[in-house]
């Protein structure tokens, strides 16, 4: 096999946090990372941890931040690392919604109302039917995530919903508005119909790792000759960075990797070219995915 | 060129009574010049109307996304939208504007800078569409942190940075007098609930003062031809209401929650 390709690196867009680690109180099918209650592959960030490369982002001129698992929310520190987070960018963490009690969803929606930047907060569903949605996420997953959208709503959060294609049927993905029918519109009907005013989606795409390794038949990898005449600003390793236990990485999918792994403790340093070695890569390359929210 | 009172309008979309209406208002205020940071094309009527008001009045304009796209031909608006909701109404509002706009003004288009330099008073002004870096880049107020906006004042070496593309106005006062300013846009008004739309006026005597003037026009009239140009009921529905109903996906949360859809 020839050498992979890189991508330059342009500019950081996007800081990630891998907050905690592979540890989760769901074990979906599909995960990327095979997160599980028992999954300790990947520790805890400790808030020193956190906010030392916060202050780093800064001097970088960060865009964006991002907490990922994990289930952030396991995490005993996570409301002051959120509020630390907010207060010198725009901030989202990503979660299943499970842990987010009335009290939680209280402190979420202070934070949220006292922050002048954005605090989005990133809520998986995988189907609107019970039993399909549960037969992947776990017994009560889709009632309690439900609960979670409409708690944040009623304090004035408007949170994103996440949805990856593991179940998409192959009907008119991603649908157009107003016709009723396709992938997107049926996520979008169903929050209608349970009271979230103004849905907001993000659709992505399914890869072949984790708990899906050698499940799909998706295993293409990136070659020098594909990226003639393709805008590599696409991808988002030219734009992002992942801090996970260990180190410093080119994206969220590849926590943990050595081969993506690009600083062992600073993020200036990590902001280089990387290998696009990985069937990940490819994926992103097809799909023009971005885990961040837009 | 040294200025101390100028006008920079942001984004047209084809609305050329509310284009109209901005400059006769700028010359009033006393504007040496006027400036438009792109986007000439898009949701409105008659895209060919835009173009004589601007050579008329010596509007100096730079290309936005829109622009780039009608100039080169190409298959989209490249406005960076993510969601099907959006690109399903972008992509009518482009192939609309496309097969409107005439060849000599798609020429045109293909001539203009895609940034400016200008001096206002003691300030250094960098003009661009979406921000300095990328011509479709959101700089939305709740999602563009000072860490940001600091660092794009040193590397474009700019006591004051303009842009528009978001379609929502703000003003950000940074350290040692910089100051950061989304100008808004022409095009619809801001998803407030009121009909009319916005730019900004800069004047330095010697101290900067942003002033975003409202620019009240015969939106009436603009959403009959709207009608009459067959453009889908939902475009022809802000202008009237003034609360955006498409392209509104990649709002973030915080802009999202002061719509009304």
């Amino acid at each position: 096999m020839p050498s992979p390709p890189h991508a330059p690196f342009r500019y950081l867009q996007a800081l990630w946090f891998q907050l905690t680690g592979t540890l989760c109180n769901l074990e979906c099918r599909h995960c990327f990372i095979a997160c599980s209650p028992t999954n300790h592959r990947l520790a805890f960030l400790a808030p020193e941890t956190v906010y030392h490369y916060l202050d780093e982002a800064v001097q970088l001129g960060v865009r964006e931040v991002y907490f990922t698992g994990g289930e952030p929310f396991l995490h005993k520190q996570i409301l002051p690392i959120l509020a630390q987070a907010l207060r010198v960018a725009p901030t989202t963490v990503l979660t299943n919604g499970t842990l987010i009690t009335p009290s939680v969803a209280d402190a979420l929606a202070a934070l949220h109302a006292e922050s002048r930047y954005s605090f989005e907060i990133r809520v998986s569903l995988e189907d609107v039917d019970t039993a399909r949605n549960d037969a992947v996420r776990g017994p009560g997953t889709l009632a309690k995530a439900l609960h979670a959208l409409q708690l944040l709503q009623e304090r004035g959060v408007l949170p994103i919903v996440a949805v990856t294609e593991y179940l998409y049927d192959g009907n008119g993905s991603p649908g157009q508005p107003g016709t009723g029918s396709g992938f997107y519109q049926k996520f979008r009907d169903f929050l209608l119909a349970h009271g979230i005013r103004k849905p907001r989606l993000k659709v992505i795409p399914v890869f072949a790792m984790g708990k899906l390794e050698g499940t799909v038949p998706l295993a293409s990898y990136v070659t020098p000759e594909m990226l003639h005449g393709f805008d590599v600003d696409t991808l988002q390793c030219t734009k992002a960075r992942v801090v996970a236990a260990g180190g410093v990485y080119a994206c969220p999918l590849l926590v943990g990797e050595a081969k993506a792994r690009l600083s062992a403790d600073s993020l200036h340093q990590a902001l280089r070219p990387c290998s696009l070695y990985h069937t990940a890569c490819h994926t992103c390359y097809v799909t023009g995915m971005t885990c961040a929210n837009y | 060129m040294s200025y101390q009172c100028i006008a920079v309008f942001g984004g047209v979309y084809n609305n050329h009574l509310a284009l109209a209406a901005a400059i006769d208002d700028a010359q009033h205020q006393g504007a040496e010049a006027l400036f438009c940071l792109g986007d000439l094309g898009g949701f409105g009527p008659h895209p060919d109307r835009v173009y004589p008001l601007l050579h008329q009045h010596g509007v100096q304009v730079m290309q936005g996304n829109y622009d780039i796209s009608l100039a080169q031909g190409l298959e989209d608006c490249g406005c960076g939208y993510t969601d099907p909701r959006d690109n399903y109404f972008a992509e009518i509002s482009y192939q609309y504007t496309f097969q409107h706009t005439s060849e000599e003004h798609k020429r045109w288009l293909a001539t203009l800078p895609d940034f400016f330099r200008v001096q206002l008073g003691p300030y250094r002004l960098y003009m661009c569409h979406g921000s300095p870096r990328r011509v479709n880049e959101f700089l939305w107020e709740s999602t563009t942190p000072d860490c940001l906006l600091e660092t794009f004042c040193r590397d474009y070496a700019a006591d004051v940075i303009l842009c528009t593309h978001t379609g929502i106005k703000w003003h950000r006062q940074l350290s040692h007098d910089r100051h950061v300013i989304n100008v808004g846009v022409l095009g619809r008004p801001e998803n407030s609930g009121e009909t009319h739309v916005w730019y900004t006026l800069l004047t330095a005597t010697p101290r900067l003062q942003v002033t975003f003037i409202p620019v009240h026009y015969d939106y009436q009239a603009l959403a009959q031809e709207m009608r009459h140009e067959g453009l889908p009921e939902e475009f022809v529905e802000t202008i009237l209401s003034g609360w955006w109903t498409t392209c509104l996906e990649i709002l973030p949360g915080k802009e999202r929650a002061r719509g009304q859809w």
